[in-house]
């Protein structure tokens, strides 16, 4: 199978433009069917993976504009293969949950063409493809928040839209400057990120090209202070475009960050070091100190997600094996962990149209199920050890720890106030009396929201036991790609920072 | 005693001439068809114009690069072939819109069919040639018709429309004229490359630098405001807003390719003497005009109008690329045209069908946001198109204007001009919010009426158009490759 990837890319959009002449009452089965057809072709795609190489595979090369250096070129290595495997069951399980009523055909085709986009940033190693893809997924999502969400669903949609479009075109001003410096160094037009690897840019083009990239990935991110887009668009989508924009959007920002800044870019990376550090940790303080303050149980973990991507940021930043691999699996793990709070937020939702905390209370008494559910999610999200929050986030204050302990022991509160706010929320919804009366009847989770929460609690604990299969690869990929930065790195600073990372590593 | 004037037909290289006259011939023929019949259909001469115009594109391809003839002020350089191909191509694509299932005053004439072709003679000549006087001949044959198809249309705007474009093209012609009456006392010619062989020796001259200007700011003018460059821009908004939409489609595209192969020419000179204030005049304006344009935009209730003034911004864009003076900025150009024109056929032809003999909807506009409120679900599938048309104009890939763009800031880029590029960023996405308020109407609001259609004017060829438009909207990933190669060795062939 040497075309799985664009298999991957184009089966959910091919089957989304079929969707379009589906009855309408069998769209839910037929979006089902398509979800977990793409989500085996993902885990086959994970089998056929050789998790000891640490390069790219399963490339695929054809030249589309060759004039200018643009490329259909695709290929995963141990970073993309596992997000990808979470945006396909992330799609699958938001699509099995589906509490959408109205127009239920739509959102289906939607959210097969936003698949396709998602896979498509992920597999992309042509930055005019990366693009392309990053910029298409935006639609889908505006159409998602734009026309399901609340009451203020069009504000929220045109904001979440023109803050990242905003962004993204800055971004892509630095890539024609990449792809023009390309030129002028080789004579070669080229987008081709691997090309792009081979650079040594001197420091002062990388200080403006990292700024270029910074400014698109952050607002994606989002990191403090471009995050206010989010609160709107996660306050006003419905619960599968909160699932899907927490679980993978806001992935493609903190990606971003790993496959273009740092090996592009390293001494620029380290350079920006201390000023992202402290961004991170007051995009991790501020937004889990406002997360306390929220009234609304999906406000709560909006922000809480806000909070938790600082925490990846930083581990991005560690610029060491352990940091930037407990990145990427705390990527994976909040994906899987804030999807699955925001879909038990929308199971309450549905039963009481409201997400208020007032209005709840006692509910571990009339709903034990969900209540276990939720805990459990909970529990991950605060990082309690052996679940899969504990992993992530452990690794990455292991890794910035070498960086700066003072910087690392601040970010480390992230999980003392983690647990106030959401023991809080806990406390507050599911435990006391039961306060009102229209609680008294609500209903369990049904079959369906069953079996789309019970596989993510499955790997929620099994990966928080058990992770090695997950870090191994990532890891390998990981450590190529310090070791090519070290290799590439000019100044002593930045040689000395991913040096001593690599080495301390080896010594262990 | 004068010696007599020798002419040979071989000199004077006629078929240099060819495509203007085939344009011209078209319409003679024409007119001669409604004198010895009259009252036959108007898709018998919108078949023939378009007949006639796929003539003149054969004539057009089959001529060599860098020939001249007739009395040498015919230039065939690659500039000219594209441009003339650009011309051309828009022209047979918008002529069909005519074919509408309501029957609209103006196409019942057979005088517009022979008017429009004289109008594509008229860009043609503006396009190749850079004799000042042949340049002028051209913008006056096009101008004088296309007032006259303006006013056409049977609304009472549509005079004022025409007056206002009558007017304002009048004074233009002046400036014209006059700043090439300062050329030519400046340096004895009116030929382009003889007056900057001429200025080239006394560029250094301190006293020349006042000339220059003089000439320079009185063309610039002109061109301004063909080009409809801030401040010359007022009368666009009002024009394009009088005009039908079929019309303003064609306007917002074919006029501004020969406007800014006239730049290109003249400008172009003053830019590779090394005169940098040009540069920098002409670099101020078009941020202007992009930024300005845009931010009007923003504002506007009709959707017609806001095409209006966003084709403004994208006139802006592209006179950046212009003064760049580089190959990829003149390639950027015409590949920027000539990937736009598609999208905005498509999106003009979605405003002609939407179009009605009534304003049901607003006293003074026939396209107001409100109409398209609901399309999705009044119609999914003409939604999804113009929704598609929406997102390339604001230059969302992989669709048709993304490419065009992005070629553009790689040529400002490469020139060195990255504020230029980041400028040209933050104004697409300035833009993307206009573009997205239509998306936003047709896909997130309810309608406003009961209405149950807002096709009042399909007719199967104008589905035929949209179709090839979508197509060619979409799929520009597939053909740009091909369109920048024979766009760069054209225009590198012509030494630009």
């Amino acid at each position: 199978m040497d075309y799985i990837l664009s298999i991957l890319v184009f089966f959910p959009a091919i089957a989304g433009l079929l969707g379009f002449v589906i009855d309408k009452d069998s769209a839910r089965v037929y979006g089902i069917t398509v979800a977990a057809i793409e989500f085996f072709l993902s885990l086959w795609l994970w089998f056929s993976f050789d998790g000891s190489n640490a390069g790219m595979q399963f490339v695929e090369l054809i030249a589309v504009i060759p004039d200018f250096g643009v490329n259909y070129y695709l290929g995963v290595d141990g970073i993309s293969l596992f997000i990808i495997l979470m945006t396909t069951m992330m799609t699958l399980i938001g699509i099995m949950s589906l509490s959408v009523k109205e127009n239920v055909k739509n959102m289906i085709v939607t959210l097969l063409f936003l698949e396709m986009t998602m896979v498509g940033v992920f597999v992309s190693l042509d930055a005019i493809i990366f693009y392309l893809f990053w910029e298409l997924s935006l639609v889908p999502m505006l159409y998602i928040v734009g026309a399901w969400g609340g009451p203020l669903r069009v504000y929220a949609a045109i904001k979440f839209f023109l803050y990242t479009f905003a962004g993204s075109l800055i971004m892509l001003v630095g890539m024609l400057f990449m792809a023009y410096t390309y030129h002028s160094l080789t004579g070669v037009w080229s987008f081709a990120l691997t090309d792009w690897y081979a650079l040594v840019l001197p420091v002062s083009y990388q200080m403006w090209l990292f700024a270029a990239f910074f400014i698109g990935f952050a607002i994606k991110v989002p990191m403090f202070p471009f995050h206010t887009w989010l609160p709107y668009a996660h306050g006003q989508a419905p619960t599968i475009g909160s699932v899907i924009l927490a679980a993978v959007l806001l992935k493609m920002g903190t990606y971003g960050f790993v496959r273009f800044s740092l090996p592009l870019f390293p001494d620029a990376s380290v350079f920006w070091i201390t000023p992202i550090a402290v961004l991170s940790i007051i995009m991790v303080i501020y937004t889990a100190m406002v997360a306390y303050a929220q009234k609304d149980m999906k406000q709560v973990i909006a922000y809480s997600s806000v909070s938790h991507m600082g925490i990846v940021m930083l581990g991005i930043f560690a610029m060491n094996a352990e940091g930037i691999g407990g990145s990427v699996f705390q990527m994976l793990s909040h994906g899987i962990v804030s999807g699955a709070l925001f879909m038990l937020v929308g199971v309450i939702y549905d039963r009481r149209h409201t997400k208020m905390m007032d209005e709840f209370g006692g509910i571990a008494s009339i709903m034990p199920k969900y209540a276990v559910v939720f805990g459990i999610m909970l529990m991950a999200s605060v990082g309690l050890p052996l679940t899969i929050g504990f992993v992530g986030e452990f690794l990455v204050l292991i890794g910035f720890y070498q960086v700066s302990p003072i910087m690392t022991i601040l970010a480390g509160t992230s999980i003392i106030i983690g647990s106030v706010y959401m023991l809080s929320l806990f406390k507050k919804s599911f435990f006391g009396p039961v306060t009102k009366e229209e609680n008294k009847n609500l209903k369990d989770l049904d079959a369906k929201e069953t079996w789309s929460l019970v596989p993510l609690v499955a790997i929620v604990i099994w990966l928080g036991i058990y992770p090695k299969p997950i870090l191994d690869p990532i890891d390998n990929s990981v450590k190529a790609m310090l070791n090519f930065m070290d290799e590439k790195a000019i100044t002593q600073e930045a040689k000395d920072m991913i040096h001593v990372a690599n080495s301390t590593k080896e010594a262990k | 005693m004068l010696e007599p004037i020798n002419v040979t037909w071989d000199s004077l290289n006629l078929i240099t001439l060819a495509p203007m006259l085939i344009a011209i011939a078209g319409g003679l023929i024409i007119l001669t068809i409604d004198l010895l019949k009259e009252g036959l259909h108007k898709s018998l001469y919108v078949m023939l114009t378009v007949l006639v115009l796929f003539i003149d594109l054969g004539s057009v391809v089959g001529l060599n690069i860098n020939e001249r003839g007739f009395f040498d002020v015919m230039l065939i350089d690659g500039i000219s072939i594209v441009s003339q191909f650009l011309i051309i191509v828009g022209s047979i694509v918008f002529i069909p819109l005519a074919l509408s299932s309501k029957r609209f005053h103006e196409y019942s004439y057979p005088e517009f069919f022979a008017l429009f072709l004289f109008m594509v003679a008229g860009f043609q000549f503006m396009v190749a040639s850079d004799n000042l006087i042949l340049i002028f001949v051209g913008i006056e044959t096009a101008s004088l018709a296309l007032y006259t198809l303006i006013a056409l249309h049977n609304r009472s705007n549509s005079y004022e429309a025409a007056v206002k474009y009558f007017t304002m093209g009048a004074l233009a012609a002046g400036f014209f004229a006059m700043g090439s009456a300062m050329i030519y006392a400046l340096t004895g010619s009116i030929e382009i490359y003889k007056v900057a062989e001429v200025l080239a020796t006394r560029v250094n001259e301190t006293g020349l630098m006042i000339a220059i200007f003089g000439g320079f700011v009185l063309i610039m003018v002109a061109l301004a405001f063909k080009l409809s460059l801030y401040p010359f821009h007022t009368w666009a908004p009002d024009v394009y807003e009088g005009a039908s939409a079929a019309l303003v489609g064609y306007m917002s595209v074919v006029p501004k390719v020969a406007a800014l192969v006239v730049s290109m020419r003249i400008f172009g000179m003053y830019i590779d003497l090394g005169i940098e204030w040009v540069r920098w005049t002409i670099l101020v304006i078009a941020v202007l005009t992009m930024t300005l344009a845009n931010v009007m935009a923003l504002v506007q209730e009709d959707v017609k109008r806001m095409l209006a003034y966003s084709s403004i911004s994208h006139a802006g864009f592209i006179m950046a690329a212009l003064a760049l003076d580089t190959t990829e900025g003149n390639t950027s150009i015409f590949l920027y045209y000539a990937l736009f024109m598609f999208t905005n056929l498509g999106a003009f032809s979605m405003l002609w069908i939407s179009r009605h003999k009534m304003r049901r909807f607003n006293n003074r506009y026939d396209h107001p946001y409100e109409k398209f409120a609901g399309f999705i679900k009044i119609m999914p599938i003409g939604a999804v198109i113009m929704g598609l048309f929406m997102l390339s104009l604001a230059g969302v890939p992989p669709f048709s204007v993304f490419w065009g763009k992005i070629y553009v800031m790689q040529a400002a880029v490469n020139a060195g001009y990255i504020w230029l590029a980041v400028v040209m960023g933050l104004n697409s996405a300035i833009a993307a919010y206009y573009y997205l308020k239509l998306i936003v109407y047709m896909f997130l609001k309810d309608p406003v009426k009961d209405v149950d259609t807002i096709y009042y004017n399909i007719s199967r060829p104008l589905m035929v158009i949209i179709g090839f438009a979508t197509v060619a909207t979409i799929g520009a990933i597939f053909y740009v490759q091909p369109l920048i190669e024979r766009i760069y060795y054209l225009i590198s062939a012509s030494g630009y």
